[in-house]
Formats: structure tokens, sequence, C-alpha cells
């Protein structure tokens, strides 16, 4: 049988790899459409999708678990649809991780095209290029690093997701039961040394990535040393 | 090609409202002080502008109606910006070849652009590492590789030295030539249109004030301007006699009796008319004789007759007609009395070589 802590760890990142490409699908879309919006409702949509930077993850993991249950109807929805139940179930975490690291998906993205505004882009009409043109051909070359940002944030933030998965997704080996609430288990269980196997390794993993995001978006030295001159 | 334009556009301040059709040969401006709506003009004319009232017809083709809007990338409608807009994640080559991937035509030649423009040493660069002089030229050359119908020019030397303006301009009459090429262009420098344009459109708050041949509208602001902000000038484009009459002046015929000296032009391959020149007097550079000047280090004197004498204040704006070209002359209204200066008065225009001004030399 194979190890349960492997096992946790290929659902994590099962987990994580689909809520990023989830994310990267809805989130860019949301925040092209908030750097462009100026309604004055702008601020609610923002504060919507900034929410789960300071709600308690277990106050988001509450009402999704009732959403998601089949006495509602997103649950009875997805039960008509699916034939099975919402709750406790890997789509129901991957949802949840969709919702909870939204922020850190749509806000990189969403100031790299404020910043990017709107002068390349009317130059780029005026030679003949079509919105989606411009989008591949412009905006995504410019505005890479903060993809790369937006994706590994998504990507980081979804892997050390605890609370929402807890209360959504219960415990279940090999559909929910993901690296965060393997530690706890072994911590509850008294068994430090597996405890302390799964600690280091997120911290190492997440040390890496998180160091390489950085790397990447480290101005390049060229750039800078010319800017300093021109001024 | 015939550009019409009957549009209104609201602003926090003013209405930009513009009944005006446009024959568009050669290189037309658009002049107006910063706030006129010209720029604005330009950017609906493009199709960036979304929130006009209107129509904008471009010979049988519709650009702009109440119910069509044709969008900026299918109007084969070419601009320049006053910041040049290069994408700074490609460089310079890679800049032109957008332009030209994206031309449905493909007539012209990127090599010969590359070559008329002068950018050879500069294709394999980066945006960051261009003079501003190096990348408007770019700009040009990019806008020009899309192969438009019609190319608009927002302010392109604004931001330049005189040098890198005055290669500039000489760059878009020859590219004006050799293409055929129609273009609007759009400045708040009377001086800069004087030396290229055919036609002149004058904006002021957001208003046609005239439309027309461009010596003419420029004379025609020497007696409207309310406002400092215009040099009140004669405007001339005069076949030149002698590029170098043997002590550094060339000749330029006002008829045949009648010569203009100015300081030689350098070569004649530099200079984009072979035969007639551009060029202009400041009224304030022209003054008042009643004999001839035959003792006077200045070398132009014409014989003149005074049709109209406008005094504001202490300024005296007088226009005197000379061989059949009008001058415009500024005097103080002191020098006016002390002369007795009339209308249908014969007098002596004088001035130096080095006030007939020109950017070709």
């Amino acid at each position: 049988m194979i190890n349960p802590d492997l096992l946790a760890l290929f659902t994590t990142l099962k987990m994580a790899a689909l809520t990023t490409i989830i994310l990267m699908m809805i989130g860019t879309p949301l925040a092209w459409f908030l750097a462009n919006m100026q309604s004055r409702f702008k601020v609610i949509i923002e504060a919507i999708v900034a929410l789960p930077l300071v709600l308690p993850p277990t106050v988001l993991g509450f009402y999704l678990l009732i959403a998601f249950s089949p006495q509602y109807l997103p649950g009875q929805l997805w039960q008509q649809a699916t034939g099975q139940q919402l709750a406790f179930s890997f789509s129901a975490i991957v949802i949840g991780s969709v919702l909870y690291s939204m922020p850190f998906v749509v806000q990189p993205l969403q100031k790299a095209f404020e910043q990017l505004g709107e002068p390349l882009l009317e130059a780029s009409a005026m030679l003949g290029a079509s919105p989606i043109d411009r989008f591949f051909t412009i905006v995504l070359p410019i505005t890479k690093a903060s993809f790369i940002t937006a994706a590994s944030l998504g990507f980081a933030h979804t892997v050390g997701e605890f609370g929402v998965i807890l209360m959504i997704g219960g415990n279940i080996p090999g559909e929910t039961r993901v690296l965060s609430i393997a530690l706890f288990d072994h911590v509850e269980a008294f068994d430090y040394a597996k405890a302390h196997v799964l600690a280091i390794s997120l911290l190492i993993g997440s040390m890496i990535l998180l160091s390489t995001i950085y790397l990447l978006n480290k101005p390049r030295k060229k750039t800078a040393l010319r800017l300093s001159h021109d001024s | 090609m015939i550009l019409n334009l009957d549009l209104t556009i609201n602003f926090n301040t003013f209405d930009l409202s513009i009944k005006q059709s446009l024959n568009l040969q050669g290189i037309t401006g658009v002049f107006g002080h910063s706030g006129s709506g010209k720029s604005t003009l330009l950017r609906t004319i493009a199709g960036l502008e979304k929130r006009i009232n209107g129509t904008i017809t471009l010979d049988a083709l519709a650009l702009n109606t109440d119910n069509t809007f044709i969008p900026p990338e299918q109007r084969q409608i070419g601009l320049v910006f006053q910041d040049s807009r290069l994408f700074p994640h490609l460089n310079v080559l890679e800049n032109l070849k957008f332009a030209s991937k994206r031309c449905k035509n493909r007539r012209l030649n990127v090599d010969k652009i590359i070559n008329i423009i002068g950018l050879n040493a500069l294709l394999h660069k980066q945006i960051d590492e261009l003079s501003g002089g190096q990348k408007q030229r770019v700009a040009l050359a990019r806008a020009i590789l899309t192969e438009p119908k019609l190319l608009l020019l927002d302010e392109p030397l604004s931001a330049l030295d005189r040098k890198a303006k005055i290669s500039l301009l000489k760059l878009m009459l020859n590219i004006q030539k050799e293409l055929q090429l129609p273009m609007l262009y759009v400045s708040h420098s009377l001086d800069e249109l004087q030396q290229v344009c055919d036609k002149l459109m004058v904006l002021s708050e957001g208003k046609v004030l005239g439309y027309g041949d461009i010596h003419q509208m420029i004379h025609q602001l020497n007696q409207t301007q309310t406002d400092d902000f215009i040099h009140q000038q004669t405007s001339l484009s005069l076949p030149v006699k002698m590029l170098n009459n043997g002590h550094g002046l060339t000749v330029l015929s006002l008829n045949e009796n009648a010569e203009i000296y100015l300081p030689a032009l350098e070569s004649p391959s530099n200079h984009p008319l072979e035969q007639t020149l551009r060029c202009f007097i400041l009224a304030s550079d022209i003054s008042i004789s009643l004999n001839e000047p035959l003792n006077s280090s200045i070398v132009n004197h014409l014989l003149a007759k005074i049709s109209a004498i406008n005094i504001k204040d202490n300024n005296v704006l007088i226009t005197a007609n000379s061989y059949g070209q009008e001058f415009f002359v500024n005097i103080s209204h002191f020098s006016q009395q002390k002369l007795a200066l009339k209308r249908a008065q014969t007098v002596y225009l004088q001035f130096k070589a080095g006030a007939v001004r020109t950017y070709f030399y």
C-alpha cells in the first residue's frame, strides 16, 4: 500500500495545480475587468476579491460547507449534475481553494494591467493588431513576470491551505487529505518524527518557490543602472 | 482623398464641434493651442475616441456614424504619437516587423523604408538605448510599414531638440513625396507647420477658425490673433535662384526684378525642396524706411505699398504689398507717427539676411 504521506503530497499537488490553472483562467479576465473598470462599484468587487486575505479561513469554510451540502442549492445542483455529493469531495476543496487563493492571483495581475495602461495597446491597435492579438503580443510578454508571480503565489498559497479544507473536505485519504491536514494528524497522534518530515518539507518547498518568484521579479541590473543614469 | 468631419465630442470645459471637409493631399497641418481639441480630433479620426456624436468618412468609407464604428485596427490609418510608444519588449527591427507582419498589402519593401529613414545602424538596438529623435524615426517607420491610406502625426516633434526636429521634418517631406502618402500633422508650433504643410486647419476651443492654403492661413492669423502665442510673420514659398552667390548668401526670387537674400543653404543634397524654399520672416524682424536704404548693411530692401495699418495698444501691424506678395511688419506706434505712415503710401521694407528663417539649412 502506498505511503499515506506520499498520497497526501500527491493530493496536495493535484489540488494546487488544478486550482492554479482555474485561477489563471478566471483571474486574468477578472483582473483585466477590474483594471479597466471606472464604476464606483469597483471598490466593492475589489473588497470581495480581497476578503480571503483577512477573513479567518474557517469562516469561508463554514459558509462553503453549508452551500455545498445537499440541502442547499449549489450542493443540490452539483449532485444533480454529477450524481456525487459536493461536500467532502476533491472538487469541493478545489472550489474552496479557488476562492481562498483568488486575491493572490487577481491582485498582482490587476496591478500589472493598471501599470501597463492604454498607450502601448493603442499603439498596437494602430498597427493593425486585434484585441486578442494585442493580449498575446503586448500584454502577456510585458506583464510576464506578474503572471509568473500570480501563478506561483496562487499555487503556494493553495499548498499551505488548512482551515478551509478542514471545514469542507474533511480528511479522506486520496481525496481530501492534503499535507497540512496530514501534519495536523501526526501532531495529534504525537508522531512528531513524521510531523517533522512533513513540516520541514513544506517549509523548504515554500522557501524555494518564493525565492524563485523574487529572483524572477528582481529588476534587471542593466535597466536599473540606465534609469539612475538618466535622472 | 477627402476626409469629411461632422462631429461633436463633449468635454468638461468645452465641446469639440467640427464640421469640415478636408482635401488631404500632401501634408495638412492642424494648428491650435494646447486644449484646443486638436489631439482629440486626431484620436477620433484614428478610432481611439469612442464617445463621439456624428460622422467621419474617408472618401466613400464611413469610419464613424451613429450606428457604425470601425475599430482602429481596421481603419488602415497610421498614427505617430508624441511619445513614440515603441514596444519595450521588442528591439527596433522587431518593432518594425510587428507592423509589417500585420499589413495586408505588403507592397512596401521593409528594407527600402529602413534605408530612407536611416535605421540600418539601429535595427538590433533595444528601445531604451535610443535617443528621442531615433525613437520618433522608428515610430514613423513603424507607422508607414502598416501601409496606411492616411498617416496621422500627433505632435511628433514636441519632445525633440532642434537638430532632431529638422531631420524629422525633412524625413516627413521625403516620405510624403516618395510614397504619396497623405498626412495630417497636428502641432502647436506654427513654424514647424509652416515648413512642411500645404494646407492648414486652425482650431480654437474646439471650433474650426479657418482652413486653407498654409501661407494664407498664417497671414490670416496675423490679423485675427488675439494672444501673443503666435508670432506675426510673412510666410513664403519662393524659387531658389542661386544656392550661393559667392558671398555666403542664397538668393531667392520674389519676381523677375526683386530678390531676397538669406544665409547660404547647405549643399542641395540635404535640401528637400530643389526648386522652391519654404521660409518665413517675423513681422518684428522687418523695418520700414521712407527712402531706399542704399547705404545700409541690411541686404534686403523691397519697394512696397502699404495696404493696411492695424493699431493695437502701442504696436502697429502694417501690411504692405511688394511685387504681388504681402509682407507683415511690426513697428511701434511711435515710429508710425514719426514717419506719418498711411495707407497706399510707398515705402521700403528692410530686413537682414538672417531674418529670413528656414529649418532647412
